[in-house]
C-alpha cells in the first residue's frame, strides 16, 4: 500500500464512529464497598506481583508512597456514631482519561483492551499525568530502588523493574492478561474465558469484594456486577468514563 | 516627545555605547566570575546531583508531583514576556521612550527563555530523553502526542525563542555595524560577521524597518499565545483550582506584569553599572511605572475573580482549595503575594514615587518576589487539595530546589553579563532618532560610515 | 607526510602495540565473569525456563492454616496465592500471608547454626557446623535421658498442629519430660475453656458466617486476627452480598472499633470487660420476652435473673433500648450467630464472658444449624490442646528455671521474650538455664538470648502438615511441602528433632530419617480412613494426589445433636471485670490489639508489612496510641504529640493518634512493634504495649488478662510527625463512598466465586 492510501485508510478508520470504543476486550472491575473490609490483602498482593519497591521510612515521611492500589478511609459522624468506610482506589482505566491527553511523548495511551497503558521506556517523567489524574493513582519513581538481597529473588520476571524518573500505576496486571491471551490464542484462537485470569488484587481478596472481567462478555460475572442497581463510579461527574465500578455501601 | 538625549550629539552615544562594550574594568570581571561560579555551584552542581540520584533530591512527593521547578519555569517564561512584547507593542505605537531600553529588554526575554528551557530539563524525570518531545522522524516511528498542552508548550516556546532571537538580532544589525566601525582586532572580525555587511544605505534601512515592523506585528500574538499555552498546562487539567478559563489571561497579564517589573530592575542596574544615566531616565521609569500600575490593577481584578468564582461555585472541592490557599499551610505566602503585588504597587499612583529610582527598584523586586510566589502557590496549593481528601498532602521544597532557583538567577545574570559585552545594550540608531540631527561636520569620521 | 625515520617509526609501532594490548587486557579484566545459562541438556529438576511451577502448601504466617499455592519460577518463589481447593482459604489469602515471601527471602535470616561466645555485653555468635551443634545438644539430651532426668528438658514451641506436634510429643515422651509447651500470645485459651465448659469439648466450633443473617461479635475481630481471618472474610462476603435476596447484618461490640467493627453495620461501644454482661443482658431479654421455650427454661430464668436491661445498661454503658433491640433482632433473624473473643476474652472474666456468648447461641437454637455454630468433628490429625501453655504455665516455667530445675530449653518459632510482659521475668529466667537452644529462623529477642541456634527452614522450605482449627464443619487437612530448595544452611524443624532423637538413642521408637518420611507414615493412617476408591489407588498415589490438590477433606460432619448439661446453666454468670491499678491513679484502660500487619509481632521484620499503612489509621513504620477526640481535646493533644503511658508495671512513650471510634476512657496501642532485635526492619522501631501489661490473670485458664491494665496518660510536650499515607479522612460532602439503604438495592448478583483455573503454558 502506498503511503497515501495507508494514510487515507487510517483516516477513514479514525472518522468512523466508534473508533475509540471498538475494543478487543473491555476489561472492567467492580468493587463492592459493602464487602470491602479494608484488610489490604490486595495492596500486598499487588506489591508482590508487580515488583513495587519498598521506599523506606524516610521516603514515606516525605510523602512518596508507592502503592498501585491504596485503601482510602473516610470517617463519618462522631463518637459514638462514628463510621469508617474503606474504598480501594487504583487506576480507573478511564475511557476518557485526562492523563492520556497530557503526556507530551505519548507514554500513556488507551490500548485495544480498554486499558490505560503506561509505557515505562517512553516516559520522560514530566509528571503531568499525575497532576491531571483526579483519582491521584499515578506514582512516580523519585529514586532508583533497591532490594536488600535476597529479596530481589522474589521479583516477578514478567514485570519490568522501573528505574528513576518514570511514572507507574496499576495496569490491571497486564502481564497476566497477556499470558491469558497467549494461552487462549494457542488454544485454537478462542477468547479468554471469564475467570481464567484475575489481577493479583482480585485473586486474593478474602471477601470477594473485587470482581474482574471483560464487560463485552455478557455472561461474565463483572457484567452482571457492573449492572447491579447499586453501581456507581467515583467522581463520575468529571466524565472520565472509568472502567472501575463501585457498588454502594448498604446502610442497614 | 523629547527626551533628555536631545541635548546629546551622535558621537556621544557612540562613545558611550562602544565604551560600554570595549572597556572592561576589573569590576566587570569580578561580577562575571561571581555570577559564573554561583551558577556553577548553585545551579549546575545540584542539578547534576539530581541527574545522578533522581528527582528525589527535590521535595516533590505524592500528590505534590510538581514543585518549584515548574513554578520557576513559568516564572522565567513570564519574565520573558515583557521584553519583546513591550518592545513590539511600543514600536507599533511609535513611542519614543522605549528606544533606550528595548534592546536590554529583548535580551532579558531571550535569556529568560534560555533559563526556562534549561529549567524544563531540570524538572523532567529523564531529561536525556527530552528530545522525544520534539517531532522529528525517528526509527521508533513515534511522534509526540500533539494533543498534549505540554507539547503545545514545546511548540510555542520554540517559536517564541526563535522569533525573539531573530528579532533582537535583526534590530541590532545597524548597531553591530556601528561598533564594527569603531573597533579593531578580534572584535572587528566578530562584528564584521555579525553585521552581515551592513552599509547603511537607504534601501537597507527601508528593508530593515519593514522587516522589523513585520516581526513586531507577528510577535505580539505569539507572546500572548505562549503564555496562554503555558497556562493551559494547568487549565486543561481537571484539578479543582486549576481548571479555570481565567488562567490564560491570568498568566498573560501576570507575565507582562512580572516582566515589566523585571525590566525596571534591569534598567536600574544598567543605568548604574554601564553609565547610561542619560539614556535611561526618569521618563522611562515613569512610563514603566504607569504600565506596572495598570497591570497591577488588572492582576488584582483577576485574583478577585478567581476567589469569587471559587466561592460562588459552592462545591466542596473549590471551597477547600480556596480555604487552603487563604488559610492553610501556605497562607503566609498568599498574603505576602497580595501585599507585594496588589497593595504595594498602589504606591505608584504617586508621580514622585514613579520617578524615584531606588523606590521603583525595590518595588519591582518585591513585585517579582510576589509573582514568583503566585506561580509557586498555583502549583503547590492546587496539588495539595484535589478531589479525594484521603490523598491530600503537603509539598515542601528541598535545599536542592532552592539552590537551583538561586542558581537560575545567577545563570541569567551570567548570560546577561556576557550579552552586554557583545551586543550594544542600548540601541544606538534608535536613540539617535530622538536626538537633534547634527550639522554636518567638515571632517567626516575615519571609517566613513554615516551611521 | 611528516618526516619519520625508522627508529621513530618502530617506537611508534611498539607504543601502539603495547597500548592496544593493555587496553585489551583491561577490557578482559573488567568483563563480568562468565556465566552459564541453564543447560537444557542436563536441566535441573523442576526447572522449566520461562514456565511457572505451582506448589501447594500451607501458610504459617498465623495460626489459621490456610492452604496456599505458590508460584515458582526457576526455583524461586514469586507469588503466594490462596489454594482454590483448600476449604479454609478457597483461593484467597490475607495480607500477612502474601508477605510470606519476604520471610523466605528476608536478608536477616539466620543462615547457619551458631553458638554464643562470650558473656553479657560482649556476647556474640560464632558460626558452627550442624554436626557440632547437633552433637552439643544431642549429647546433653542423651545424658539426661540416660540418667532418667529427662524431665529437666523443656520444649517451648509456637502453637503447631499436625504431625510436627505429634513429633514434639513423641520426642518429649522419649525424654520422659512433661514440659512441652505450645505458647502463642494470641491463643484463645478462654475460648477453649468456655467451649469445654459449655459444650464439653475443648475444641473450636465452626462459625458459619457465610449462611448467617445476623452476627453479633462480642470483641472478636474475626475479619482481622481472630482465629481464621481469611475464612471469616469469605463468610462475611458471602453473607453480605453473596446470596440473592438476603443481606447479612453484622454487629460489633467492643470498646475500640477494630476492622471488624468498621465493616459492621453497627458498632456498639461497651465498657471494657463487660461484653459478657451485655450478652447475658441480651439472654435475659430473650428469656423474659418468652422467646425461648426449651425444657430448661426455669434454670435459665433463674440464672439470668440479675441481668435485667437496666442493670446491664448501667454496667456496660450500652443504652437499654439498644440491648432490647439487639436481643429482639437476634431472635427474630434466623439464622443468627453470636461469637466472642479477642479483647473480650482477655479479661478477668474472660471464660465466663465466652460462656455467655455460647449461651446466646444456645438460646436461639442455632447450635449445629446452618448459619449458626457448628460443632466440629474430631480433627483427623493429632490432638494437642493439652499442651497449650497459658501465661501461668509460662510463669511456672520461668519459676522452674529460676529454681534450677531446667537444664535444657528448646525453643521453636515462638518469641516469649517479646510477647510476655516483663512481669513474667522470662528473660531473666532464660539466663538461669544452662543450655538454651533456639530453632528459630530469625534472630528475635528470645533467640538472641540462646546458647545454641539451630536455625530452621521457613515454612516455604519445609515439610509439614496442618489440620486447621477451627475446621470448616468437616475434617480438613493439608500437607505443607517445600516450594523452593533451602536457601541457606538450615534444616527443617522436624528433621532437627528427628536427628536429636537419634542422638539420644530413640531411633528405634522414632526411626524416620526425615520429616517427609514421618509425614508419610502419619498420613497412612489418614489414607486408611478413606473410602474404597481411595484405598484402591494405593498410598503413593494418594499421597501424590494430596500434595497436588494441596488439601484433604472428609465430609462426615460433626455431631449436630447437642444437649446442654444442666449444671452448666446454674454456673452461668459474669462478674464485673477487674483491672490493675486504681481508677484515680490510672484513669485510662489500655486496649492492646493485634496489629493487622504484624499479628503478635512476627510480621515486623517484613518490609512490606512495615510499609503497609495500618488499615484504620494509615500509619506506617511506627507505633501510636489511639485517643478519643473529646479526650484529646480536653488534654490539649493533637496528632503526633508524644505522651507517656504509664501502667502499674511499666512506662512507654508514644505519639498520639486522634481516633474517632474509641471510648473516652480507653486508649489503644497496636501490638507488633517495639522490637529490640529481629532484624533491620523491626529493630528499634515503635513500642511494644505488652511491656507495660500488668500480670492480671483470668482465673480459670490462668491466661493473661491482657486487656485489664489501667494506665495514665501524660503529655510530654514533645511532638513527632506521624508518618502516614492518609490525608484528611473525611468525605467533605463529596460522596466518594456512596451509600444506599437496604430494601431497595440489595445485590442480585449470584455468588461471586470464580474458581481460578490454573494458567498452564
Amino acid at each position: 500500500m502506498s503511503l497515501f492510501s495507508r494514510f487515507m485508510d487510517g483516516w477513514r478508520k479514525y472518522r468512523k464512529p466508534g473508533y475509540y470504543d471498538e475494543f478487543d476486550y473491555h476489561w472492567t472491575m467492580t468493587i463492592d464497598l459493602d464487602k470491602c473490609t479494608g484488610c489490604e490483602a490486595c495492596v500486598t498482593a499487588c506489591q508482590a506481583e508487580n515488583n513495587i519497591p519498598v521506599v523506606g521510612e524516610d521516603e514515606m515521611a516525605k510523602g512518596r508512597e508507592m502503592q498501585w492500589i491504596r485503601i482510602e478511609r473516610y470517617w463519618e459522624g462522631e463518637y459514638p456514631n462514628a463510621k469508617l468506610s474503606f474504598i480501594p482506589m487504583m487506576c480507573q482505566h478511564c475511557d476518557a482519561a485526562p492523563c492520556e491527553t497530557v503526556c507530551p511523548v505519548g507514554a500513556t495511551y488507551h490500548n485495544q483492551d480498554g486499558l490505560n497503558a503506561q509505557i515505562y521506556n517512553r516516559c520522560i517523567g514530566t509528571r503531568a499525568c499525575a497532576v491531571y489524574c483526579p483519582y491521584e493513582v499515578r506514582y512516580f519513581n523519585y529514586y532508583d530502588h533497591e532490594w536488600d538481597s535476597p529479596l530481589e529473588q522474589q521479583l516477578n520476571p514478567d514485570v519490568t523493574v522501573r528505574g528513576k524518573g518514570v511514572m507507574e500505576k496499576c495496569t490491571f496486571c497486564i502481564q497476566r492478561i497477556r499470558q491469558a491471551k497467549d494461552v487462549a490464542k494457542d488454544d485454537d484462537r478462542r477468547r479468554v474465558q471469564d475467570g481464567e485470569m484475575q489481577p493479583a488484587c482480585v485473586q486474593t481478596c478474602p471477601t470477594k469484594a473485587l470482581v474482574f472481567g471483560d464487560r463485552k462478555d455478557h455472561e461474565s460475572q463483572v457484567y452482571k456486577s457492573m449492572n447491579d442497581p447499586r453501581n456507581y463510579r467515583v467522581l463520575d461527574e468529571l466524565n472520565t468514563d472509568s472502567s472501575v465500578f463501585y457498588l454502594k455501601k448498604v446502610d442497614a | 516627545m523629547t527626551t533628555e538625549t536631545f541635548k546629546l550629539g551622535y558621537n556621544d552615544i557612540h562613545d558611550d555605547v562602544v565604551r560600554s562594550i570595549v572597556k572592561t574594568g576589573p569590576k566587570y570581571y569580578i561580577t562575571l566570575a561571581t555570577a559564573g561560579s554561583v551558577t556553577l555551584l548553585c545551579f549546575f552542581f545540584p542539578w547534576f546531583y539530581q541527574l545522578y540520584y533522581g528527582i528525589g533530591a527535590a521535595g516533590m512527593n505524592h500528590p505534590g508531583v510538581w514543585g518549584t521547578y515548574l513554578a520557576s519555569f513559568i516564572f522565567w517564561i513570564g519574565l520573558s514576556h515583557s521584553g519583546t512584547l513591550l518592545s513590539c507593542v511600543l514600536h507599533l505605537t511609535n513611542s519614543s521612550w522605549r528606544k533606550a531600553m528595548y534592546r536590554s529588554a529583548e535580551a532579558m526575554t531571550l535569556f529568560s527563555l534560555v533559563v526556562a528551557a534549561t529549567y524544563v530539563m531540570v524538572h523532567v524525570g529523564r531529561p536525556w530523553f527530552i528530545h522525544w518531545a520534539v517531532p522529528y522522524p525517528n526509527q521508533m516511528e513515534l511522534w509526540p502526542n500533539f494533543r498534549s498542552p505540554l507539547l503545545f508548550d514545546v511548540m510555542a516556546i520554540a517559536t517564541y525563542i526563535t522569533g525573539s532571537t531573530i528579532f533582537i538580532y535583526m534590530g541590532s544589525i545597524p548597531d553591530f555595524a556601528a561598533v564594527r566601525d569603531r573597533t579593531s582586532g578580534w572584535r572587528n572580525t566578530m562584528y564584521t560577521l555579525l553585521s552581515l555587511g551592513w552599509r547603511g544605505t537607504d534601501k537597507e534601512w527601508h528593508r530593515l524597518h519593514w522587516a522589523y515592523t513585520f516581526l513586531a506585528v507577528l510577535i505580539i500574538p505569539l507572546a500572548v499565545s505562549v503564555h496562554s499555552i503555558v497556562s493551559w498546562d494547568f487549565a486543561m487539567s481537571i484539578v479543582p483550582s486549576l481548571h479555570q478559563t481565567i488562567f490564560a489571561p491570568y498568566f498573560v497579564v501576570g507575565a507582562i506584569y512580572s516582566g515589566t517589573a523585571g525590566i525596571v530592575t534591569v534598567m536600574f542596574v544598567l543605568r548604574k553599572t554601564m553609565g547610561f544615566e542619560q539614556y535611561i531616565t526618569k521618563l522611562h521609569f515613569d512610563n514603566l511605572g504607569k504600565l506596572l500600575l495598570v497591570l497591577s490593577l488588572i492582576w488584582t481584578y483577576i485574583n478577585g475573580v478567581e476567589l469569587f468564582t471559587a466561592w460562588y461555585s459552592g462545591t466542596s472541592e473549590e471551597y477547600e482549595a480556596l480555604g487552603y490557599k487563604l488559610f492553610g499551610y501556605y497562607a503566609w505566602l498568599y498574603w505576602e503575594m497580595i501585599l507585594f503585588c496588589a497593595v504595594a504597587p498602589m504606591l505608584m499612583f504617586s508621580t514622585r514615587f514613579r520617578t524615584s529610582f531606588v523606590p521603583m527598584l525595590i518595588l519591582s523586586i518585591a513585585i517579582n518576589i510576589g509573582m514568583y510566589t503566585e506561580r509557586f502557590l498555583i502549583v503547590a496549593t492546587s496539588l495539595s487539595r484535589q478531589y479525594l481528601p484521603d490523598a491530600w498532602g503537603v509539598y515542601v521544597p528541598s535545599l536542592v530546589e532552592i539552590s537551583i532557583m538561586v542558581g537560575s538567577f545567577a545563570l541569567f545574570t551570567t548570560l546577561f553579563l556576557i550579552f552586554v559585552k557583545i551586543f550594544p545594550s542600548v540601541s544606538m540608531y534608535e536613540v539617535k532618532e530622538t536626538m537633534a540631527t547634527p550639522k554636518m561636520e567638515p571632517a567626516a569620521p575615519a571609517a566613513g560610515s554615516p551611521a | 607526510m611528516p618526516n619519520i625515520d625508522r627508529r621513530e617509526f618502530l617506537k611508534l609501532v611498539g607504543a601502539g602495540g603495547v597500548s592496544v594490548g593493555a587496553g585489551f587486557m583491561l577490557r578482559e579484566a573488567n568483563k563480568d565473569p562468565r556465566e552459564y545459562l541453564i543447560p537444557h541438556v542436563l536441566a535441573p529438576e523442576d526447572f522449566s525456563s520461562g514456565l511457572d511451577t505451582f506448589y501447594n502448601s500451607v501458610c504459617s504466617m498465623c495460626p489459621a492454616g490456610c492452604g496456599i499455592s505458590v508460584r515458582t519460577r526457576e526455583g524461586r518463589a514469586k507469588k503466594i496465592e490462596g489454594n482454590p481447593a483448600h476449604p479454609v482459604s478457597q483461593g484467597r489469602l490475607c495480607t500477612l500471608g502474601q508477605a510470606g515471601l519476604q520471610a523466605l527471602y528476608n536478608p536477616d535470616r539466620l543462615t547457619a547454626p551458631m553458638r554464643r561466645t562470650g558473656e553479657g555485653e560482649s556476647a556474640s555468635f560464632e558460626e558452627i557446623t550442624w554436626e557440632q551443634g547437633l552433637k552439643q545438644v544431642g549429647d546433653r539430651l542423651d545424658l539426661l535421658r540416660a540418667a532418667r532426668r529427662g524431665n529437666r528438658v523443656a520444649f517451648l514451641t509456637q502453637g503447631v498442629r499436625g504431625h510436627l506436634a505429634q513429633l514434639f510429643e513423641s520426642f518429649m515422651r522419649q525424654l520422659g519430660s512433661p514440659r512441652l509447651l505450645h505458647y502463642d500470645f494470641d491463643h484463645p485459651h478462654t475460648l477453649y475453656a468456655a467451649n469445654q465448659q459449655f459444650f464439653g469439648e475443648s475444641r473450636l466450633p465452626y462459625y458459619d458466617l457465610a449462611n448467617t443473617r445476623l452476627l453479633l461479635s462480642f470483641g472478636a475481630d474475626y475479619l482481622n486476627n481472630w482465629i481464621s481471618p481469611v475464612h471469616h472474610s469469605l463468610g462475611f462476603g458471602e453473607s453480605r452480598q453473596g446470596r440473592a435476596d438476603v443481606r447479612g447484618r453484622f454487629v460489633q461490640i467492643e470498646p475500640r472499633m477494630s476492622i471488624s467493627g468498621a465493616a459492621a453495620d453497627e458498632w456498639i461501644p461497651a465498657k471494657p470487660g463487660t461484653e459478657g454482661i451485655l450478652a447475658l443482658g441480651l439472654a435475659h431479654h430473650i428469656v423474659a420476652e418468652g422467646n425461648y421455650s426449651g425444657a430448661d427454661l426455669g434454670a435459665w430464668t433463674n440464672a439470668l435473673a440479675d441481668y435485667t436491661p437496666d442493670a446491664v445498661a448501667e454496667q456496660t454503658g450500652v443504652p437499654v433500648n439498644t440491648i432490647t433491640r439487639l436481643a429482639d433482632s437476634f431472635v427474630d433473624t434466623t439464622p443468627s450467630l453470636a461469637i466472642g473473643g479477642g479483647a473480650a476474652g482477655n479479661h478477668s472474666n474472660g471464660v465466663d464472658t465466652l460462656v455467655a456468648v455460647n449461651a446466646l447461641n444456645y438460646l436461639v437454637g442455632n447450635i449445629g444449624q446452618e448459619g449458626g455454630l457448628v460443632l466440629n468433628p474430631e480433627p483427623a490429625g493429632p490432638a494437642v490442646q493439652q499442651h497449650r501453655a497459658s501465661y501461668s504455665a509460662m510463669v511456672e516455667l520461668a519459676e522452674a528455671a529460676r529454681q534450677g530445675e531446667i537444664d535444657i530449653l528448646i525453643i521453636s518459632g515462638t518469641n516469649p521474650v517479646f510477647t510476655l510482659p516483663p512481669a513474667a521475668e522470662f528473660a531473666e529466667a532464660l539466663a538461669q538455664i544452662p543450655l538454651v537452644v533456639s530453632l528459630s529462623s530469625f534472630l528475635d529477642e528470645t533467640t538472641a538470648l540462646a546458647d545454641v541456634i539451630l536455625p530452621s527452614h521457613t515454612y516455604l522450605e519445609s515439610w509439614g502438615d496442618d489440620f486447621p482449627e477451627p475446621g470448616v464443619g468437616f475434617s480438613v487437612g493439608a500437607v505443607s511441602q517445600p516450594v523452593v530448595s533451602p536457601l541457606y544452611n538450615t534444616r527443617g524443624t522436624g528433621d532437627i528433632i528427628l536427628d536429636l532423637a537419634r542422638r539420644m538413642g530413640s531411633s528405634s521408637v522414632m526411626p524416620w530419617q526425615n520429616m517427609e518420611e514421618f509425614l508419610k507414615y502419619g498420613w497412612r493412617r489418614i489414607y486408611q480412613r478413606g473410602d474404597s476408591q481411595t484405598l484402591a489407588q494405593g498410598f503413593d498415589a494418594f499421597w501424590t494426589s494430596v500434595l497436588k490438590a494441596g488439601a484433604w477433606g472428609e465430609t462426615t460432619n460433626g455431631s449436630t445433636a447437642f444437649t446442654l448439661n444442666p449444671d452448666v446453666i446454674a454456673g452461668i454468670g459474669v462478674a464485673p471485670p477487674e483491672f490493675s491499678g486504681s481508677e484515680e491513679g490510672y484513669p485510662f484502660i489500655l486496649h492492646p490489639y493485634l496489629s493487622p500487619n504484624f499479628h503478635d509481632g512476627r510480621g515486623a521484620n517484613l518490609p512490606w508489612m512495615q510499609e503497609l499503612p495500618d488499615p484504620m489509621t494509615s500509619v506506617v513504620y511506627g507505633s501510636w496510641v489511639e485517643v478519643n477526640p473529646v479526650t484529646a481535646e480536653e488534654m490539649g493533644l493533637s496528632e503526633g504529640d508524644l505522651v507517656d503511658i504509664q501502667s502499674p508495671h511499666g512506662q512507654l512513650r508514644v505519639p498520639v493518634f486522634v481516633y474517632p471510634a474509641i471510648m473516652p476512657n480507653v486508649i489503644a496501642i497496636p501490638i507488633g512493634q517495639g522490637h529490640g532485635e529481629y532484624g533491620r526492619y523491626a529493630k528499634g522501631r515503635g513500642v511494644n504495649p505488652i511491656e507495660i501489661l500488668s500480670p492480671l490473670l483470668e482465673p480459670i485458664t490462668g491466661n493473661l488478662a491482657s486487656s485489664a491494665t489501667r494506665v495514665n496518660l501524660t503529655p510530654t510536650g514533645g511532638r513527632v510527625k506521624l508518618v502516614k499515607t492518609g490525608g484528611v479522612s473525611r468525605d467533605l460532602g463529596r460522596d466518594i463512598v456512596q451509600h444506599t439503604s437496604l430494601g431497595v438495592e440489595v445485590s442480585s448478583a449470584a455468588d461471586n466465586s470464580i474458581p481460578i483455573t490454573e494458567v498452564t503454558t
